[in-house]
Formats: structure tokens, C-alpha cells, sequence
């Protein structure tokens, strides 16, 4: 293997970096997504409960007895947010998968002695 | 394969090293699936037990192999976890039928899973006999260029 030009190496260590991120910015996605899913199961499962039944919460260590309607406008609002959370992750990974290709494409054409225009700062 | 090349051998490790630690999530999620499909079972048979013999005493283990004898207040009644934190009351009854759904849906998912964990193994056995040959071709190389110098 040759010697590989210094700012190679710093573009493929870049890269690397890259990928950490976009790993990380996918499983919180991942997990997020997860936490949506079992939120609406539960609220799903809550229709078929009669208006006074006794439902509760687990408030740390502690269930608390709460109304239906407490507990549904609660899931909800969870629910509410971590999409927010996973709109906001989307548009990052998006960004770090285009920037990702991007220098995919510059390493690839630096490695195959091919001289790529420089792209806009 | 007249000449094995290296970078061949070395994505084909890749891709097995990958589908190996796939195959090990899937089979971790599938004993985590059992599992719970295991304490739903015995959850169904406390409270069908229960239900026929309401009076009678109960052992509760507090850990270390002791146990407290008590009695059920209401064994017509049960708070059944729905997920997300949330607790429901449910006549005993129906959170059998509750439990009974809810293994019946995990017993789905370890099929899905399974059949996912065969098809990954097939795969990775496939690229096994590829990087066995290219390996073979590689000694073959070897051997060739170390007879001719």
C-alpha cells in the first residue's frame, strides 16, 4: 500500500468521525422511534378502558393512581415531543449522510489519483 | 481463481465479522422474547391459580430463599403493565386474555426473528466457502511463485 498523501489521512479520519455520529444519530433514532411505538400501544390500549377504571403511572420508584384522561393527555404529550426529537435527528442525519457521501467521493478520487475541484467551503 | 486478491479476503472478513455480530443482536433478542413470553405464561398460571383458590395462602419470596406467607386481597382484580410507564386495573379474567394476546404476538416475532437469524446464517456460511477459496487461492499463489523463484 502506498504512502498515503497527509490530507488523505485527515479526510479519512474525518470520515471515521462522521460515521461515529451518524451511528449515534441513527440508534437515538432507533430508541426514540421505540419509545413512540410502546407510548401509542398504550394509548391504543387505553380505548378499550372504561372512563373510571383505576389506571396509574410510574412516577420513579412509585405508581401513582391518575385519571384516564390524565394519563392519555400525558402520553400524548410524550409522544408530541419525541417526535419533535425525531424530525430534528432525521435533518441531522441527512446533513452527515450528504456530507459523508461528499467526502466518500473526494477520499475515492484523491486515492484513485483523480484531482477533484474543491467544494464550496 | 488464478490469484486471490487481498482486498477481496479482506471485505469478505468484513461482511462476516458483520453478519457474526447481526446473528448475535437477533439471538439476544430472541431470548429476551422468550423470556418474557416464559413470565407472561407463568403470570396466566398465578392467576388461574389464584382464582381457584382465592382463600388460600400465599407464599411471597422477599429474595434470599425466604418467603412470607400472606393473603390476596382481591383476586378478581389485577394492574397489568400496558407499556410506557402506564398500569392498568383489569378483571382477572380479562388480563389473562390480555397476557394470553400479548404471547401470542411475541410468539409471531420470535418466528420473524428466527427466520431472520436462518437467512443471515445462510449468508454467512455462503461467504464462508467464498473467503475458504479465496484463501485456498491465495496459498495456491503462493505456492506457485515460491516453486518458480
Amino acid at each position: 500500500m502506498e504512502n498515503i498523501p497527509p490530507k488523505v489521512q485527515n479526510q479519512l479520519a474525518m470520515l471515521q468521525q462522521m460515521q461515529q455520529q451518524l451511528q449515534t444519530v441513527v440508534s437515538q433514532k432507533g430508541q426514540y422511534e421505540l419509545t413512540i411505538r410502546e407510548a401509542r400501544r398504550a394509548v391504543e390500549d387505553l380505548a378499550d378502558v372504561p372512563e373510571d377504571a383505576a389506571v396509574f403511572m410510574n412516577v420513579g420508584s412509585v405508581m401513582m393512581q391518575k385519571s384516564k384522561e390524565q394519563v392519555l393527555a400525558s402520553l400524548n404529550e410524550r409522544i408530541e415531543t419525541l417526535e419533535l426529537r425525531v424530525k430534528s435527528l432525521e435533518k441531522q442525519e441527512k446533513a452527515l449522510q450528504g456530507r459523508f457521501e461528499q467526502l466518500s467521493s473526494q477520499i475515492r478520487g484523491a486515492l484513485e489519483g483523480k484531482q477533484q475541484p474543491p467544494g464550496p467551503a | 481463481m488464478d490469484q486471490a486478491d487481498p482486498r477481496e479476503i479482506q471485505t469478505l472478513q468484513m461482511y462476516l465479522n458483520e453478519y457474526g455480530q447481526q446473528i448475535e443482536l437477533m439471538t439476544q433478542q430472541l431470548s429476551m422474547i422468550e423470556q418474557q413470553r416464559l413470565e407472561g405464561t407463568a403470570a396466566i398460571e398465578t392467576l388461574r391459580a389464584l382464582q381457584e383458590n382465592a382463600d388460600g395462602a400465599v407464599l411471597l419470596p422477599i429474595g434470599g430463599g425466604a418467603y412470607l406467607r400472606v393473603k390476596v386481597l382481591d383476586a378478581g382484580h389485577v394492574l397489568v403493565n400496558i407499556g410506557a410507564d402506564v398500569s392498568v386495573e383489569r378483571a382477572t379474567a380479562d388480563a389473562v386474555g390480555y397476557l394470553e394476546d400479548r404471547i401470542t404476538e411475541l410468539e409471531a416475532l420470535a418466528k420473524k426473528v428466527a427466520g431472520s437469524v436462518e437467512q443471515l446464517q445462510g449468508q454467512a456460511t455462503e461467504i464462508s466457502r467464498r473467503l475458504e477459496a479465496a484463501y485456498r487461492g491465495a496459498r495456491q499463489a503462493q505456492a506457485g511463485q515460491g516453486g518458480s523463484s
